[in-house]
């Protein structure tokens, strides 16, 4: 105990990671290797490193009628692998992810699937939680009883889902603004009763390959490391893989009569949960900063956005408000929501309606970009201030393919943004004539 | 001990604030937090959730600050800001770069005494809380069983009140309630101030003394023991709510940490039962309840040995689809059964100290989380120079003290089990275009 505490405290006495605001660290842009892009930042204040892998397998990659199947296909990848030459069981997984102090988790998102190491970085510790994320990614089992007994609990907690507010909403508003791109299915009894394991071999050959995989690694460890661990990681998985159908174009939110656009789903919850938004941006859209610095006013600066103001602070309506974008690599959606007691759903959805569109049509006033500008730029150390933070910055850049001096010209890019950026930005991503609307909650005249 | 603990500074002004420093260069970044003892185990029947809304009417103005002020110059310093209430403490923190320090300690400063707002202002509030409260508990069926299980539990203890308060006391509160809970309780006495970052840690105490110093002490109102009686059987307590599965917790009294008994291992021997049941995937309870017998959906497992007030060891679980709350009951205690007969591994306690001794690491990759961990410490009346000697005392802990707790604790005398009976929605009507 001791002997770690000392270790700890002598390496925060001995290094800095970040002197002053000015200096922020570098990515260093690592060779490829087998087709598959990497990036390390080195910090060295701590003996701990973590590594990212994202895959290029995501929900929309989910064929029709299974939808759940990238989800399982990631989520199961540590429950049971061929490592070298034996095979590891889910609870020898466990037992030694365990045994080595560190973390392996699994989550997929739209556009991609992600497995994160979080490790002490010495090296025989590093070295074996590497080799088990490397035996996951390459050779995962599937094996049936266990997909089996994944599936139900999966489908037991859809069914639990199926009973809370929020994720009805949410299930609902995206089959309306994603229509016809695969994000609009959301798993369900049905698709995920279908997947078999031969459908998780599949994907998993598929989609499981390095040239749609990216490394970001952050920590104690140099360049000749972090390729150390990218080749030990992706040495088994074959770059290349069975042909990929090309998926459909994300189509904008047509214009639409607000009957077309808005449904009620009656729900007999104390409160009314209500979501409205449409398609918008992808992160490498030059407007990007515009609508960041925009969408602060409106409904992503916390306490102080307008919608906050409207809906909470001036009427009390709700205890929790905002709006936000989701870019992605490719084009990702606007979205804002609010919950309230049933009766009094009609009017903070008009307030929120009301507040979206003065925005649209006006844009913020010169105080409110100031004070949105103030906020971001002087804001920023604090995005980038431990490992964990710094991980999710490079992973960003390298997954939307983002210049390597993002994090150092970023608060440039926020000061540069014009009242009339905003408002343009507004005006032509974003339209009230546009927007998907879901109201659940009881009938409320 | 001391050498550890050359990066954290204590301090106490004349007034009684007590100050807590951690300087951590790795980023320019800095974590303010001011901690007051006085939550929800300080409130009185009638009065619940008056620590909660107090939280809330902080941010509503003071002589020179007026409602809504405060957040938007902590925006525009580029912080990020808010709050939080516990049965224990309400907290109220700012996240700034280093530069930015001294303007949140002023207005921090500035609201431990200056606090003045208006009945309009608390009228719309507590309608944002009773939002809240529906949000968060109302629609929550698992929050629901929860609030009821403390409520069967405890008799006398004001851990029976749930956090938020009941509805009925949101609906009756006045803005006067709201104002002498803050004249009682927020004092520089009764305060403790965190702050952990790239400081220098004199720099910090001058200015802490510039602004918090003046501030004068008061004495606080007297808090009676309120020692929850022995239990005697097991209490049971249904709560039927919207939900698809029946939802068990189980949930036994066991001891905390004492304050000034830092050497009793039984509070460090449940935790690690805690870890061996539920501390990672192939822990006891997921691998025979979730992955073996397939009884349950989920499992989880909670004990937190610092605190103000009592202590429970919680073990709640989802039903497996067709599994019924009764065979999952039978499933807990053999398993509980097995590991008070046959005791625990070697190899599964050691395997849990690993982590410990990796967590300490991983931790310090935050101020945040490290500041958290010095304000909650600090608030169950430990310091934080004991958080080291707790951990390392941790490590001495056998098989056989865990073994002893599961035998002593885990047994029908004190235990209080909560079901929820899942309800179908009462919707009929189908979905339709407004």
């Amino acid at each position: 105990m001791k002997a770690f505490n000392q270790m700890i405290l002598g390496c925060l006495l001995a290094f800095g990671v970040i002197t002053s605001a000015q200096a922020i660290l570098t990515i260093e842009k690592l060779e490829n290797y087998k087709g598959a892009k990497a990036y390390l930042v080195q910090t060295k204040a701590l003996p701990m490193v973590d590594i990212e892998v994202s895959i290029d397998a995501g929900d929309r990659y989910d064929p029709v009628g299974k939808s759940g199947l990238a989800d399982m296909t990631a989520t199961l990848m540590n429950y049971g692998v061929q490592d070298d030459k034996r095979m590891l069981s889910e609870a020898q997984i466990a037992d030694e992810i365990a045994d080595l102090g560190a973390s392996i988790g699994l989550s997929v998102g739209g556009e991609r699937a992600i497995l994160r190491i979080r490790s002490l970085s010495r090296k025989d510790l590093r070295d074996r939680a590497v080799q088990l994320a490397s035996a996951m990614l390459a050779a995962p089992t599937y094996d049936p009883n266990i997909v089996r007994r994944e599936k139900q609990r999966t489908i037991t907690s859809l069914l639990e889902a199926e009973t809370k507010p929020e994720y009805v909403l949410d299930r609902r508003f995206k089959k309306m603004v994603y229509g016809t791109y695969p994000l609009a299915d959301s798993p369900s009894v049905k698709s995920v009763g279908a997947i078999t394991p031969t459908d998780l071999v599949q994907f998993h050959k598929q989609f499981y390959r390095t040239d749609r995989m990216i490394v970001s690694i952050v920590g104690d460890v140099d360049q000749a490391e972090a390729n150390e661990i990218i080749h030990a990681l992706l040495k088994r998985i074959p770059q290349s893989g069975p042909f990929i159908a090309p998926l459909p174009e994300f189509q904008r939110s047509p214009v639409e009569p607000l009957a077309q656009r808005e449904v009620q789903i009656p729900f007999d919850s104390q409160q009314a949960h209500i979501a409205m938004g449409m398609t918008a941006v992808a992160r490498n859209n030059p407007d990007y900063f515009p609508l960041l610095v925009g969408n602060y006013v409106l409904g992503g600066g916390g306490f102080v956005s307008r919608l906050m103001n409207e809906v909470r602070e001036k009427r009390g309506l709700a205890y929790s408000v905002s709006s936000y974008f989701a870019p992605g690599k490719d084009t990702g959606i606007f979205q804002a929501g609010l919950q309230t007691k049933n009766d009094q759903s009609s009017v903070a959805l008009q307030v929120m309606s009301d507040t979206i569109a003065k925005f649209i049509a006006d844009g913020p006033t010169t105080s409110e970009l100031v004070a949105a500008k103030a906020n971001l730029v002087n804001g920023y150390p604090l995005r980038i201030d431990n490992n964990r933070k710094l991980l999710d910055n490079v992973s960003s850049i390298a997954w939307n393919d983002l210049p390597l001096d993002t994090m150092e010209v970023w608060t440039k890019q926020v000061e540069a943004v014009t009242l009339d950026q905003v408002k343009s930005a507004f005006e032509k991503y974003l339209a009230m004539d546009r927007m998907k609307i879901v109201v659940l909650g009881a009938q409320n005249k | 001990m001391a050498k550890d603990h050359e990066d954290t500074r204590e301090y106490q002004l004349s007034n009684g604030l007590k100050l807590i420093v951690r300087e951590d260069h790795r980023a320019p970044t800095v974590a303010h937090m001011v901690w007051y003892r006085a939550g929800s185990m300080d409130e009185v029947n009638g009065r619940t959730g008056l620590a909660h809304v107090l939280e809330h009417m902080m941010f509503k103005g003071t002589d020179k600050v007026k409602a809504g002020e405060f957040s938007r110059l902590v925006a525009a310093l580029g912080g990020r800001e808010n709050a939080f209430t516990n049965r224990d403490y309400t907290a109220y923190f700012q996240q700034v770069e280093k530069s930015k320090l001294d303007e949140v300690i002023k207005l921090e400063a500035d609201r431990m005494s200056n606090l003045n707002f208006d009945d309009s202002e608390f009228l719309k509030e507590i309608q944002v809380v009773m939002e809240e409260r529906r949000l968060r508990t109302e629609d929550n069926p698992s929050s629901l069983l929860n609030e009821s299980l403390m409520a069967t539990a405890y008799m006398s203890s004001p851990y029976r009140y749930p956090v938020v308060g009941w509805m009925n006391d949101l609906q009756n509160m006045k803005a006067n309630d709201a104002r002498d809970w803050y004249r009682s309780w927020y004092k520089p006495n009764n305060a403790t101030v965190v702050i952990t970052g790239d400081v220098d840690a004199k720099q910090v105490l001058a200015a802490v003394e510039k602004y918090y110093g003046s501030i004068p002490a008061q004495e606080l109102p007297v808090r009676k023991p309120q020692i929850e009686p022995p239990q005697k059987g097991i209490k049971q307590v249904q709560v039927k709510a919207p939900a698809d599965s029946a939802q068990l917790t189980m949930a036994w009294k066991v001891p905390r940490l004492e304050v000034g008994k830092l050497d009793d291992p039984e509070p460090y021997a449940l935790e690690l039962l805690t870890s061996v049941l539920d501390g990672y995937d192939n822990a006891r309870l997921n691998r025979v309840l979730v992955k073996q017998e397939k009884v349950v959906n989920d499992v989880g497992v909670g004990y937190d040995m610092i605190s103000r007030g009592p202590e429970l060891f919680e073990i709640a679980a989802t039903m497996a689809k067709g599994k019924t709350v009764a065979q999952a009951q039978v499933s807990i205690r053999k398993a509980l059964d097995e590991l008070k007969q046959k005791g625990i591994l070697d190899s599964e306690l050691k395997r849990i100290k690993v982590r410990i001794l990796s967590e300490q690491i991983y931790k310090r990759d935050s101020i945040f989380g490290q500041a958290m961990e010095i304000g909650s410490t600090e608030m169950a009346g430990f310091s934080w120079r004991d958080i080291d000697y707790m951990l390392e005392k941790m490590q001495t802990i056998t098989p056989e003290q865990v073994q002893a707790v599961a035998q002593k604790y885990l047994v029908d005398e004190g235990l209080t089990m909560a079901v929820l009976d899942p309800q179908a929605r009462q919707s009929v009507a189908k979905e339709g275009k407004r």
